[in-house]
């Protein structure tokens, strides 16, 4: 119900944003229904931007659930692509794709969780807020990214700041251009919800993130879950960015995620820090997306006022689905 | 009297205040505090960060557009001083123990010349010497023509301090009488709808053998937030089926020994056995050594709120409880095939294993915790302040909980600020004052005891 309510204010404020600036509704909003929603082509767009902020967004929707708040998943999905890009190109030249992919997918975990421990390790360490750390990494990480880029990673005939084209055996298998991650991501978004609700490890961390203190006096460490967390949440972000450069874009270049780690904030926000809910909730995102991108080109709305209308609408959704989150209700709790 | 200061609106109601007649329907906390009615609740309405004259000077409108640090703790000084209530001015309200807190709390409601001040239950954290100061105190606003509304459960503190007593019951006013003519005993099954069966202390007699040590501690010594908490070098020793009362001031190190004692506080040295065996002091192997901790305050009972019954219930188990804990899977289950085991057999009140443990009142949430730390068959059960802010039939639920494990052989350490209730179940006490353990003489009344407790008379 909420969700439907938002999406319809969320068209409805694009309507009006829209005609606002100055440019005819009906046909931009026409473009953005079409290019998001109808059609084969209008929902590959949608489920690719999907992809990235369905796994983003659980990283981060874990993390705030422990009471961890990662601000960190834009530097850890490039620390993932970057990971995955070097092993890609740099490793094995005649791997099998069996190997290769899979192994691709690995270093991109691996490279968002070293970005996750290192604030995990701050924070335990030194005290240091997990909000400071990751927001610095992400930093260093765009720097790293372009480091590479234009270094080590460069592509073999130096015309531009990107890797190599990835060998293809790298490359995720797709229907179309819909590349297996966006596959693998539901099926993460669901090991989320049981990790959550139904294993031991999860069990802790809600703990963790509900009473730090109540759950010290049960033997649990909310410093070694919260580093846990930050590890996981960095891993899979991570992941998100190595199916970037193996399934989207193919290769390694600077600005390779449009603020993806960001907007996983709000996907996390609208899905109300639940796992399966950050499914509609990145689609929800990846369709404004996707018809952000069609209303600019077809009803020839500027790449500005698109970004304006997308900001409204993240900030009125997560408005209207976030405020419960910071003052939990006692409704019947433990039911997933 | 959460609808008297205007935090709850009610569906009908009038209020009549020296003559005035006020319509509650848009009765609001300003509305109460320009009548004069003020309150002290049960949990501290201090902010933790300040101290307690800027807490005074917070909100007064006497302060105006600067704040003056000496004026403001001159002021709380001269208040404190005309209250007898002590309480120390320099440091944040959040460093001060439960019981500074409460005082502060109490000034603070004195200060602005309150015609009505309510109290809830004042004295949980009181010494008899604190709760005689502050009945002159009330006694001096009553006789200054202010009218003082006092909760309480402690029975023989309403037979002492009342003029006229009103009971009560499921939302109904029972009864409004002058105290005088009405007992103690008689209040209690007013409040309770029966004739109160008086605590029963266990026959100690026909024990035959030796008792065997089920807790010893020596020599622990664990930092505190100043001076009076640090613990020095605590000795004791606890046989099967005996309850030790640890009476004293709030903060004397009794919080510093529950929180070592539960394993979240690590001592700087010192060792316990448990039935000879040496114990991490760490909660995992407190537990499996059959440690079990009670609480009065929820989240230091490690009682998460958010957390349905059953998975508090099943909470303190995830490393080592099979029963819910397996193959890294949570039997949800399991869980609450056990809570709702639990909470027909404690009476909790709703018994939906999935009902949301914040929701829970006081007596309910503690009889989960009672319930969850019996539930492994302890040898030794660390009860601080286990019936703090319970009501009467609770918190007797809770005492014959721990009679009823004594005599079945569990050593039983009780940390109360609760005189009354040390002396009823306890087989011996010992004080702790500033850190350290002070024996008291076995027959002591309740004078020389305050004495020990103050550190006014050798053992």
């Amino acid at each position: 119900m909420r969700a439907l309510l938002t999406a319809a204010l969320g068209l409805a404020s694009v309507g009006l944003l829209v005609a606002a600036l100055g440019y005819s509704p009906g046909p931009a909003l026409r473009a953005f229904v079409a290019g998001s929603l109808l059609g084969p082509s209008a929902w590959t767009a949608t489920l690719l931007k999907t992809g990235p902020l369905l796994v983003a967004g659980l990283a981060v929707a874990l993390c705030f659930r422990c009471g961890v708040w990662n601000i960190g998943a834009e530097g850890q999905i490039l620390a993932g692509a970057l990971a995955a890009t070097a092993l890609a190109t740099r490793g094995p030249a005649d791997a099998p794709a069996l190997l290769l992919a899979p192994a691709a997918a690995l270093a991109g975990a691996l490279g968002g969780a070293l970005f996750g421990a290192i604030a995990g390790w701050l924070r335990a360490m030194r005290g240091v807020s997990e909000v400071i750390s990751t927001i610095l990494l992400n930093f260093v990480a765009i720097q790293c990214v372009a480091l590479a880029v234009q270094g080590p990673l460069q592509e073999a005939s130096g015309a531009y700041p990107q890797s190599d084209a990835l060998p293809a055996a790298a490359l995720l298998p797709s229907v179309g251009r819909v590349h297996l991650g966006v596959a693998a991501a539901l099926l993460l978004a669901l090991a989320g919800h049981w990790l959550v609700f139904h294993s031991t490890a999860g069990f802790r961390m809600r703990a963790v993130g509900l009473s730090p203190r109540a759950a010290r006096f049960a033997g649990i460490s909310p410093e070694r879950t919260a580093v846990g967390i930050l590890v996981l949440g960095g891993a899979l972000a991570g992941l998100a960015g190595a199916f970037e450069v193996t399934g989207v874009t193919g290769r390694l270049y600077e600005g390779l995620s449009p603020g993806y780690g960001y907007t996983a904030i709000a996907v996390a926000l609208l899905a109300r820090l639940e796992p399966l809910g950050v499914i509609p909730a990145a689609v929800f995102f990846g369709a404004l997306e996707a018809g952000a991108g069609a209303m600019q080109r077809e009803a020839g709305v500027p790449a500005e006022a698109t970004k304006l209308v997308q900001g409204v609408v993240v900030l009125l959704s997560i408005t209207l689905a976030a405020a419960p989150i910071f003052r939990r209700a006692p409704a019947a709790a433990g039911r997933s | 009297m959460n609808v008297l200061v205007g935090l709850v609106r009610p569906d009908a109601g009038r209020l009549e205040l020296s003559g005035t007649i006020f319509d509650l329907s848009g009765w609001s906390p300003s509305s109460a505090l320009r009548a004069g009615v003020r309150m002290v609740h049960q949990r501290s309405a201090l902010v933790p960060a300040m101290t307690v004259p800027e807490n005074l000077a917070f909100g007064d409108p006497r302060t105006g557009a600067f704040f003056r640090p000496r004026r403001a703790r001159a002021a709380a000084e001269a208040l404190a001083r005309r209250f007898a209530l002590e309480v120390p001015l320099d440091r944040p309200v959040e460093e001060l123990s439960p019981g500074q807190r409460q005082r502060a709390e109490i000034l603070r409601a004195l200060d602005r010349g309150a015609s009505v001040l309510i109290l809830d239950e004042p004295t949980a954290v009181l010494t008899p010497g604190e709760t005689e100061h502050l009945f002159a105190s009330l006694r001096r606003l009553r006789d200054a023509g202010r009218a003082v509304i006092f909760i309480s459960h402690k029975l023989a503190e309403v037979e002492e301090i009342a003029d006229r007593v009103s009971v009560l019951r499921r939302g109904r006013l029972l009864a409004s009488l002058a105290s005088g003519r009405v007992s103690a005993a008689e209040l209690g099954r007013l409040m309770l709808g029966d004739e109160l069966a008086p605590i029963l202390r266990r026959a100690r007699a026909e024990r035959g053998g030796e008792r065997k040590p089920a807790l010893e501690i020596r020599a622990l010594s664990a930092p505190g937030p100043d001076e009076s908490s640090h613990l020095r070098g605590i000795d004791l020793e606890i046989r099967e089926g005996e309850i030790l009362g640890v009476v004293g001031i709030d903060g004397n190190g009794q919080r510093e020994l529950e929180e070592v004692l539960a394993g979240v506080k690590r001592p700087t040295e010192g060792e316990i056995r448990v039935r000879g065996e040496r114990v991490a002091l760490q909660p995992r192997y407190l537990r499996a050594a059959g440690v079990a901790h009670l609480s009065g305050d929820r989240e230091t009972a490690g009682l998460v709120p958010g957390m349905s019954l059953a998975e508090n219930f099943a909470l303190k188990g995830s490393y080592d409880d099979r029963r819910f804990f397996r193959h890294g899977r949570f039997d949800r289950a399991a869980a609450r095939r056990a809570a709702a085991e639990a909470a027909r057999r404690f009476s909790i009140t709703p018994p939906d294993p999935d009902f949301d443990c914040a929701a829970l009142s006081g007596g309910n949430a503690q009889k989960l915790a009672v319930a969850r730390e019996l539930d492994g068959r302890p040898a030794v059960l660390v009860a601080a302040n286990p019936t703090r802010g319970l009501d009467v039939g609770s918190a007797r639920f809770v005492q014959e909980q721990v009679l009823e494990r004594a005599a079945a052989g569990v050593a039983v350490l009780l940390v109360s600020s609760d005189l009354d209730e040390a002396l009823a179940i306890s087989d011996r006490l010992v004080a702790i004052v500033r850190g350290s353990l002070v024996a008291v003489p076995p027959g002591s009344d309740r004078s020389a005891i305050g004495a020990i407790l103050l550190g006014r008379a050798q053992a």
